[in-house]
């Protein structure tokens, strides 16, 4: 598996999976827009393991993330979005989900200041819902109901961006502090700050 | 000049073009009537309302306007810009630039229609006159900061990068204060000027701008991956090497950074590699790729040890996706055969820990059996009894699996039983109903059964209920190509061929839209300002069309139509010139297809009844594909209507094989022999032993003798220089001879050369009598005789049934014969 940036020809793709995994579909223009407007902040996990059998393969894309930065924030505070999230079925519990989350919530961080990220999920989707509350720290902010369309209700969900910020800076301290006397760290040094 | 208007209405119009903008169509119909009364003969008047109706969806009336409007004013820019607007819409591009073009001539200086220009000459990738237009509005407005990207966009497009990084300096050197390091908009020009930088080979300076500019750039990712890969390229490994360290603390489960970190570090031996992944490893417990991709490189002993701790640890936690993440080391067969012993014995060490599941799938024992089953059901170490055996091992202790179930569903699809890899692929999803995977997955395989309808039932479960329409309307508007594709080909199978080739052109027509989509980006991007992205997407665009999803229905679209010719020629060469048969296919699909509406129509009203019970089904509540039974494309000449997929396929899949075969196909019978020969040149290039290629060589060389003294002396030149596939003295008959005895153990090369017997005018009952006997051959497998199959089916062959029941008696549980 390899995760990474989502790059314009892993649309069709990614509309592929979405279509695949999920009943709230989107016109590929709408992935497009992402990719034009946020272009740091949605992932793909790819599956490598396929060998190419022709110059036209394109990497399967077996899980992403769209994710967005709210447009006019009601509240005025920076905040990102989350618009789609799956994984395909065969590679479910791999990690992808969680994997392909931090690398987005990181970029909303880093990027755009985003102060925290917000998403909806459906109140029966078991395995979303620990994904978020217990292994990536969002709580429920509120109830939204009959939000979907055939009239399941969702939980409005949220992370507070706080602690990565902190951790990024953090981490851009350390490297300040190593890079004052020459421009740039060596390996030694990364290696030495790692341990 | 524009015609004068009093000021009254002067002020009427200006109303009119506002209510345009403001999309208030009826409003500014009525004003541009007003004005029209007291001025018939206004020539701008009548192009607004000429918009106006355009925009309302009245094409026809809004061209025929917009000429009237032309022969009133032709001195009018907006006379022009107007009609160029409506030739813009109907997409048909070059009559707008010429619109535009005129308009221009009459008034330079307007912004909206310069700009309408520079849109169209990016959509249409006329590089030169972007930039040209993008100097004038530059020089318009240089106050606006798109305005200067855009002009660097265009001479990166138009290949000068140099100009466009000196674009981007003159711009930097007009700012007054330094942006602040919070401005997205300067960050992303920073980094364009980098990659622009990049781009003209100068590594080093594109590594000074990036320590000076974008060191504290928002971009934090691209920063860092742009250095490492300067670095590399000017052979700082060291530094380098530092730098894909911070990447991978970053993002440990991007392979390509340990391989490029590897290659800077420059480590031999297969320990020292692994140590790397091991540090990462430890220091990321939750990571996969770590601890994963070592498998890749270790061997003997060392790959044992780690890929038992790999395996273990997977096994341990019950992840139903271990299999997908290490198939790709099967192409080594003793990594293969040790992977499958790895899982007996784990099985065999775990046998009392059957009862420990956890969430939803499985941990322990169940997971190794669910790993064996995957094994003997993949192509590299396929023996489908053990995969049928361990998968029904594993049901038997996990009944709730969907997973176990979906293989065991894949393992009869495998043996060819597509009414049993339907009928488990249903259970596995009535076990799971809330999830969209598995009903997609159970659709799919009812499509591959031929199950058309139940299958858009199936697909019904999750579409939006309210799409009027239905299912078929929602994912037609959903653009789901999958669907589209696998419908159509199972309609194909069917021999309904209207449905099947309307459901080719859908794929065809999203493929359309998703090319029109950049159109809105063109402006978008440049006020967003995210310019690399944007020049990504339009890479991308140019070449969209070379999507597997594309050539694939295109390729099912061609054949069709191929074999609708070939059947109207057979027809024709019986006296039978109006093609009876499928004349009298077509009256049952027209009436099929009646049917059809009628039910859906009752089905909306139904519908919307049931919401509103005072109201009837509206006018929009029926909304329905237009022609969905495809009977205007069983109306339409086939070849020619062919072409249109056939030169998209040359032009954007050369190197597909089969693409060539079609172009081919579709020539030769156009008796376009020099065009037929380049793509049979192209395809021997591509795969010279490809027995698909060798019927082709046969179908030239038996079609081109005959005809080839009465082409013109320069294509009979041209055909004898470049046609060297069969020796000069070589009959098509001995070649085809050689070529059966050459490949005599390869059934599908024996298949492929008996059929051109046929060709070359061989007694076809006789050719048909050896297609059967081939059924008995040791070597021929299921598939390859449904294949066959296919092929007596094709010519109408007596010996079908004959051959439906020898294959039957061979594979009684092959589903395809019956
Ligand atoms: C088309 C595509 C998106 C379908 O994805 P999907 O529905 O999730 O399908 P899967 O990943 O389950 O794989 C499709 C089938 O091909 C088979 N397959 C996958 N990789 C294979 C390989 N390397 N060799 C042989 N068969 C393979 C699988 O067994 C599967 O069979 P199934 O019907 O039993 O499920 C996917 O095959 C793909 O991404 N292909 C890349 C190339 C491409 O786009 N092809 C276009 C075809 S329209
Ligand atoms: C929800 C979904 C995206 C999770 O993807 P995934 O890649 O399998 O998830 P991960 O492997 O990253 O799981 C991380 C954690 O989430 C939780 N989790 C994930 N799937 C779970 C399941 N089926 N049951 C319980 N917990 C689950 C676990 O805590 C897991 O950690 P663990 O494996 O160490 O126990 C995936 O199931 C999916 O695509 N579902 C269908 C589409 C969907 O519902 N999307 C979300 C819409 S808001």
């Amino acid at each position: 598996m390899d995760i990474r940036l989502l790059q314009p020809s892993d649309l069709p793709l990614i509309q592929h999976a979405n279509l695949e995994n999920l009943p709230e579909n989107y016109f590929l223009k709408y992935y497009l827009y992402h990719a034009l407007s946020w272009p740091q902040l949605s992932y793909v996990a790819v599956d490598a393991s396929r060998p190419r059998t022709s110059p036209y393969d394109h990497p399967k894309i077996v899980g992403y993330v769209l994710a967005k930065m709210e447009e006019e924030p009601s509240d005025g505070i920076p905040h990102g979005h989350i618009t789609s999230l799956s994984v395909m079925r065969t590679h479910r519990r791999l990690g992808i989900a969680e994997k392909l989350m931090r690398q987005s919530q990181r970029a909303m961080v880093e990027t755009f200041g985003a102060k925290y990220v917000s998403l909806h999920v459906r109140v029966s989707n078991v395995a979303a819902i620990r994904l978020y509350r217990d292994t990536l720290g969002f709580t429920v902010e509120k109830a939204e109901p009959k939000y979907y369309a055939d009239g399941e209700d969702a939980h409005c969900m949220r992370l507070d961006l706080g602690p990565i910020r902190a951790q990024i800076a953090e981490e851009e301290k350390q490297m300040e502090k190593l890079t004052r006397a020459k421009p740039w760290v060596t390996w030694g040094e990364i290696r030495a700050l790692a341990s | 000049m524009p015609q004068p208007l009093p000021p009254k209405e002067a002020a009427l119009f200006r109303t009119v073009v506002r209510n345009y903008d403001d999309k208030q169509y009826k409003r500014g119909l009525k004003n541009a009537d007003i004005i029209l009364k007291k001025h018939p003969k206004h020539g701008d008047t009548t192009a607004m309302k000429a918009l106006i109706l355009n925009a309302q969806g009245k094409t026809d009336e809004a061209f025929a306007l917009g000429k009237v409007a032309l022969m009133n004013d032709m001195k009018s820019s907006i006379c022009w810009h107007v009609y160029g607007l409506l030739w813009r819409a109907v997409k048909k591009y070059d009559d707008a630039i010429k619109a535009y073009k005129q308009a221009l001539q009459i008034d330079p200086d307007s912004a909206q229609i310069l700009r309408d220009l520079a849109l169209l000459q990016m959509q249409t990738r006329d590089y030169p006159g972007y930039v040209q237009s993008r100097i004038t509005m530059l020089q318009a407005r240089s106050q606006l900061i798109q305005n200067w990207t855009a002009l660097a966009v265009a001479h990166h497009l138009n290949d000068d990068r140099a100009t466009a990084e000196k674009v981007l300096d003159t711009y930097e050197s007009t700012l007054k204060t330094t942006p602040s390091s919070r401005d997205i908009e300067h960050a992303e020009i920073v980094m364009y000027k980098n990659r622009l930088v990049a781009e003209q080979g100068d590594y080093q300076r594109a590594l000074d701008h990036l320590d000076s500019a974008a060191r504290s750039n928002l971009d934090r990712l691209a920063v860092l991956e742009r250095r490492a890969e300067y670095l590399t390229k000017l052979r700082r490994n060291e530094e380098a090497a530092a730098v894909y360290r911070a990447l991978l603390n970053r993002n440990p489960e991007h392979p390509e950074y340990y391989d490029l970190l590897e290659a800077v570090v420059e480590l031999g031996s297969a320990e020292e590699r692994k140590k790397i992944y091991d540090e990462y490893a430890e220091k990321y417990p939750r990571a996969d790729a770590p601890r994963r991709l070592p498998l890749n490189f270790l061997s003997g002993n060392d790959f044992v040890q780690a890929a038992k701790e790999y395996l273990t640890l997977m096994l341990n936690k019950g992840v139903p996706s271990t299999f997908a993440n290490l198939k790709h080391l099967y192409s080594d067969s003793f990594k293969k055969e040790t992977l499958a012993t790895l899982a007996e014995e784990y099985i065999s060490s775990h046998n009392d820990s059957a009862d420990a599941t956890n969430g939803d799938g499985t941990k322990g024992q169940p997971a190794a059996l669910y790993y064996l089953a995957q094994h003997y059901n993949y192509h590299l170490s396929r023996h489908l009894d053990k995969a049928m055996h361990y998968v029904d091992m594993a049901i038997e202790k996990v009944p709730q699996s969907v997973e176990f179930h979906m293989t065991k569903a894949r393992i009869w699809k495998h043996k060819g039983n597509l009414d049993k890899a339907s009928e488990w692929m249903e259970r596995a999803r009535t076990l799971d109903t809330r999830d969209r995977y598995i009903c997609t997955k159970a659709a799919k395989y009812l499509l591959r059964n031929n199950k058309n309808e139940e299958a858009l039932k199936m697909m019904g479960h999750f579409t939006r209920a309210e799409t009027i329409g239905g299912p078929f309307m929602d994912l037609v508007d959903m653009q789901a190509v999958w669907y589209l594709t696998e419908d159509g080909e199972a309609f194909a199978r069917r021999g309904e061929e209207g449905p099947a080739l309307r459901r080719f052109e859908l794929v065809s027509n999203i493929f359309d839209t998703w090319v029109e989509d950049q159109f809105d980006f063109h402006a978008f991007s440049l006020r967003k300002g995210f310019i690399r992205a944007y020049i990504d997407m339009l890479r991308w665009e140019d070449r969209i069309r070379e999507h597997p999803f594309y050539s694939r229905a295109a390729l099912d679209a061609v054949a069709l139509y191929v074999k609708r010719d070939d059947r109207a020629a057979a027809a024709r060469a019986n006296g039978d010139v109006t093609n009876g048969e499928d004349a009298a296919e077509r009256k049952k699909a027209a009436k099929k297809a009646a049917k059809e509406k009628q039910k859906l129509e009752r089905e909306a009203a139904e519908r919307a009844a049931k919401k509103d019970p005072n109201k009837g089904a509206k006018d929009g509540a029926n909304r329905q594909i237009d022609d969905v039974a495809g009977l205007k494309l069983l109306d339409a000449e086939p070849l020619s209507t062919a072409m249109k997929y056939v030169s998209h396929l040359l032009q954007f899949s050369p190197k597909n094989i089969h693409a060539q075969l079609a172009g081919f196909d579709v020539y030769i019978r156009r008796k376009k022999y020099v065009l037929a020969l380049g793509c049979l040149n192209a395809a021997i290039a591509l795969d010279a032993s490809n027995p698909k290629v060798h019927e082709r060589v046969i179908e030239f060389k038996h079609t081109i003798d005959p005809v080839l003294a009465t082409l013109p002396p320069k294509v009979q030149d041209l055909i004898k220089s470049e046609f060297k596939a069969v020796p000069a003295d070589n009959t098509a008959g001995q070649y085809n001879q050689e070529f059966l005895e050459a490949h005599k153990e390869s059934p599908p090369h024996v298949v492929s050369a008996v059929k051109a017997r046929k060709v070359l005018g061989e007694d076809p009952s006789k050719v048909e009598k050896e297609l059967v006997a081939l059924v008995k051959g040791e070597k021929v497998t299921f598939e390859q005789a449904g294949e066959i199959l296919e092929v007596l089916k094709t010519w109408k062959s007596k010996e079908v049934d004959t051959f439906r029941a020898l294959a039957t008696g061979r594979w009684p549980q092959v589903t395809i014969f019956s």
